[in-house]
C-alpha cells in the first residue's frame, strides 16, 4: 500500500426518510475493506454532516437518499464545505437516484453516484480512487 | 464465431443454479404424498372459513368479495393528494391510503428546520387540522374505506385530525371504517428510533387500539405493518417476516390485554400488512401459515373464545424493494406476479408497488398501471373464482408447514429473550436485519441471485426508459405550506390551544389514554410538533426529537 494510513469515510443519511438498509450495507463493505467508517445514521442535516466531517477530518463523505434529497439538500454540501475551505473533502451519493439527475449532481460538485445494481468493487475502489486524490492534493 | 456458438449451445442447455427459494428454503425437484404424510387436512388445513383457516378467512373467499384494490399516493400538497384520490376512486379503486409527508410522520412541523426540503415528500403535509381537511375534502368519509399510513408515534396526532375532520361534517366516528397503520415499534426501524423510543412506541399504539374497540366499531384498531417493513428494512426471510411481525403484534395485544380488555374484544378486528414478494409458491404459502400461526396464538395462547378471533384479515403491499431501476417496464411484470401471489394467498386488500418506485416516487401513470394490474387479475384470469386453489399441491402444503415451523421456532427465540421489546433494545432484531441485509447483496454481486436488467441480460443505461417519467415535488410546495403553517399559529386562538395543551400535559402525565385530550388539541388548531413535544415531554422524553425546538407553552 502506497499510504498506510486507514481512509475514512462517513457514511450517513441526508434528511428526514429513514430506510437505512443501503447505507449500513455500504458501511459494512467498506469496513471489511479495512477502511474506518464512521455511521451518522439517521435525520442528518447538511450543516451536521460537515460539522462532523471536518471534526473528523474524513476522507470522504457517502450520502444516502431515497426521497428526493439528492436534489434538494445535496447541493447544499459542496457549498458548506467551501465555505469551510474543504472543498478536497470529496462526496458521493446512493439511493434512488434518477439517472438523469446524476450530470446535475455531478456539477454541482458531487464525485460520484451509485444507483441499485452497484457492486461492492465499484464502492470501494472509487472511494480508495477519491481518497487517494484527496491525500494527495493536501501534500 | 465458434465462442459464439458456445455460448448459444450453452444457453440453450442452462438450468437454475439458486435451488432455494427467494427465502433460501432448499427444495427438491419434486414433492410426493410422502411430503406431506403428518399433514392432517382437517386439523391443519381445513376448509376456508374454518379453524385454523389455512385457505382462508371466508368459506368462498373471493366468490363472495374480491379484494379491496387499493391505490397510494404519495407527494405534493393537501389539495394535490385530494385530487388524486378524487382521480383514483374515479378510475375504480375501492380503498384510499392517506400517506403523510416525511416531517409529519416524524412528528415535526413543516416549518421546523429539519423539515427544509421534505415538505410534501412521500405524501401531503398533516401539520394541522386544516391539512386533513384539505386532503378529505369532498370525500364520503362515511362511505369509503380508508387507510391511513404512519406507522410512527405522531399517527395519533394524525388519527385525531381524521376523526375532528369527520365530526365537523357531522359524521359519527362510530360510522368511520377504515384503519391506521397502528404500529408505531416498527417505526423505530423505518421513521426514526428518537421519534419511537419502544416504550413510547407501545403506549401509543396501545392507547390507539383502546381508544377505537371502546367508540369505533367499524375501525380495524390493530393493524400492525411490521411484517412488511421489517422485511423491507433488511431483505428477511419469509419466515423471519412471520416471527418479527407476530413479535410486534403479540407486543401490543398483551399491553391492550393489561389495560383490561378482552381478547375477543378486538382480536376479531386484528389485521395486519404483510408482503407479496415474486417467489409466488413461498409468498402464497408464506400468506396461509400467517393465517394458521395466527389462529392457534388466538386460540391456544391467548384463549381466545370468539371464532372471530381466529380469522387474520391480511392486507397486502407487493414488495417495493425486489422492484430494479434498470429497464424499469419490467416491473410491471414483477408486479404482476407479486399480485398474483397475494391474491393466491387469500388476502382481503391489496395495494401495490409501482414500477418506478425504484426511480423515484410513484408518477399517476404508474399508480394507474398497477390498479390496472390488479384489474387484470380480477376480472380475465379466472384466478379468483376458486378457493385457495394450490391446496393439495404437496409442494405447497410441504412449504407452509415448513415456514410454519421456521417462523415458530424464531418466535420461540423472541419469546425466551422476553418478547419483541425486549428483543429490539437489546440489538438483536437490528443485528438480524443488518446481517440479511449485507447476504442479499452479496448474492446478487456474485450473481447467485438474478436480478434480470441488473445483473443479468443487462442493456445500455439508455435504453432503460421509463414511462410517464419522473415525478418532482415543485419548492412552491414547500413555500405555501411554511406560509400556511406561520399563518396559522397566528390567527388560531391562543387561549384555547394553551387550554388544550394544559389539559393534554397534565392527562398524559396522570397516564390516561392520550387520544380524547389530542382530539381537543387538534380542534383548537395545535400543531402535530406541538401536539407530539408535549407528549413526548409529559413521557420524559425530549420535547423536540431533534433538538431544535422547546416548547412554547
Amino acid at each position: 500500500m502506497a499510504n498506510k494510513e486507514r481512509i475514512k469515510v462517513i457514511i450517513t443519511k441526508l434528511g428526514l426518510d429513514g430506510h437505512d438498509r443501503g447505507p449500513k450495507v455500504v458501511a459494512r463493505i467498506l469496513r471489511e475493506a479495512g477502511m474506518e467508517v464512521i455511521y451518522l445514521g439517521l435525520q442528518q442535516t447538511p450543516e451536521g454532516i460537515v460539522k462532523a466531517a471536518l471534526q473528523e477530518d474524513v476522507d470522504v463523505i457517502g450520502i444516502s437518499c431515497l426521497t428526493g434529497e439528492h436534489l434538494s439538500l445535496v447541493p447544499l454540501m459542496p457549498r458548506l464545505l467551501k465555505e469551510n475551505h474543504r472543498d478536497d473533502i470529496p462526496i458521493i451519493v446512493g439511493g434512488v437516484i434518477p439517472r438523469q439527475d446524476t450530470a446535475d449532481l455531478k456539477r454541482v460538485g458531487v464525485s460520484e453516484v451509485f444507483t441499485p445494481g452497484s457492486t461492492s468493487q465499484q464502492i470501494v475502489s472509487c472511494v480508495k480512487q477519491l481518497a487517494q486524490e484527496k491525500k494527495g492534493s493536501g501534500l | 464465431m465458434s465462442m459464439e456458438t458456445d455460448r448459444i449451445t450453452e444457453a440453450f442447455y442452462e438450468k437454475p443454479k439458486r435451488i432455494v427459494t427467494w427465502s433460501g428454503i432448499p427444495v427438491k425437484e419434486i414433492y410426493t404424498p410422502k411430503d406431506i404424510e403428518g399433514i392432517d387436512y382437517t386439523n391443519d388445513i381445513a376448509d376456508a372459513g374454518n379453524y385454523p383457516f389455512t385457505r382462508g378467512i371466508h368459506p368462498n373467499m373471493y366468490r363472495g368479495r374480491l379484494w379491496t384494490k387499493r391505490a397510494e399516493w404519495g407527494y405534493g400538497s393537501a389539495e394535490d393528494s385530494n385530487l388524486l384520490f378524487k382521480t383514483l376512486l374515479k378510475e375504480g379503486a375501492t380503498g384510499i391510503t392517506i400517506y403523510r409527508d416525511l416531517p409529519s410522520g416524524l412528528g415535526i412541523d413543516s416549518d421546523h428546520p429539519l423539515a427544509r426540503g421534505e415538505v410534501g415528500e412521500c405524501g401531503p403535509p398533516l401539520c394541522s387540522l386544516e391539512d386533513m381537511e384539505a386532503v378529505t375534502e369532498d370525500l364520503p368519509l362515511d362511505k369509503l374505506s380508508v387507510t391511513i399510513a404512519c406507522a410512527s408515534s405522531p399517527s395519533l396526532v394524525i388519527l385525531a385530525q381524521y376523526l375532528a375532520t369527520a365530526e365537523r361534517r357531522g359524521i359519527s366516528q362510530s360510522n368511520l371504517r377504515g384503519t391506521l397503520t397502528n404500529d408505531a415499534i416498527v417505526g423505530h426501524f423505518c421513521y426514526s428510533p428518537v421519534v419511537n423510543p419502544v416504550n413510547l412506541a407501545v403506549k401509543v399504539s396501545t392507547d390507539i387500539i383502546e381508544y377505537c374497540v371502546k367508540n369505533m366499531p367499524l375501525w380495524n384498531p390493530l393493524y400492525v405493518s411490521s411484517f412488511y417493513n421489517l422485511r423491507e428494512a433488511g431483505a428477511l426471510t419469509a419466515p423471519q417476516e412471520l416471527a418479527f411481525g407476530l413479535g410486534v403484534a403479540l407486543t401490543y395485544i398483551e399491553g391492550v390485554l393489561d389495560r383490561g380488555l378482552k381478547i375477543d374484544d378486538f382480536a376479531p378486528k386484528a389485521s395486519v400488512y404483510a408482503q407479496a414478494g415474486i417467489d409466488i409458491f413461498e409468498e402464497a404459502a408464506k400468506l396461509r401459515a400467517l393465517r394458521k400461526m395466527w389462529a392457534k396464538i388466538m386460540r391456544e395462547r391467548f384463549d381466545a373464545k370468539d371464532p372471530r378471533s381466529y380469522r387474520l384479515r391480511i392486507a397486502i403491499q407487493t414488495t417495493g424493494s425486489q422492484l430494479v431501476p434498470q429497464q424499469p417496464q419490467n416491473n410491471i411484470i414483477r408486479i404482476a406476479y407479486q399480485q398474483l401471489a397475494a391474491v393466491l394467498g387469500g388476502v382481503q386488500s391489496l395495494t401495490s408497488s409501482t414500477y418506478d418506485e425504484a426511480i423515484s416516487v410513484p408518477t399517476k401513470e404508474a399508480q394507474v398501471s398497477a390498479l390496472r394490474s390488479q384489474q387484470i387479475l380480477a376480472y380475465e384470469t379466472s384466478v379468483p373464482l376458486v378457493v385457495d386453489p394450490l391446496a393439495g399441491s404437496y409442494y405447497i402444503e410441504w412449504l407452509t408447514n415448513e415456514i410454519e415451523n421456521e417462523a415458530t421456532k424464531i418466535l420461540e427465540e423472541i419469546d425466551a429473550m422476553g418478547g419483541m421489546a425486549k428483543a429490539i433494545e437489546s440489538g438483536w432484531v437490528e443485528r438480524q436485519i443488518v446481517e440479511a441485509s449485507f447476504k442479499y447483496q452479496r448474492e446478487t454481486e456474485s450473481g447467485e441471485r438474478i436480478l434480470v436488467g441488473q445483473n443479468r441480460f443487462v442493456s445500455p443505461p439508455e435504453e432503460d426508459v421509463l414511462p410517464g417519467g419522473v415525478v418532482r415535488v415543485l419548492p412552491e410546495v414547500e413555500e405555501r405550506q411554511i406560509t400556511k403553517v406561520k399563518e396559522l399559529k397566528q390567527k388560531r386562538d391562543h387561549q384555547r390551544v394553551k387550554k388544550a395543551i394544559g389539559d393534554l400535559r397534565v392527562r398524559a402525565e396522570a397516564g390516561e389514554n392520550l387520544l380524547p385530550p389530542i382530539i381537543e388539541c387538534v380542534k383548537a388548531y395545535a400543531t402535530i410538533g406541538e401536539i407530539m413535544g408535549t407528549v413526548r415531554e409529559s413521557l420524559g422524553y425530549s420535547y423536540d426529537p431533534f433538538g431544535e425546538r422547546k416548547s412554547g407553552f
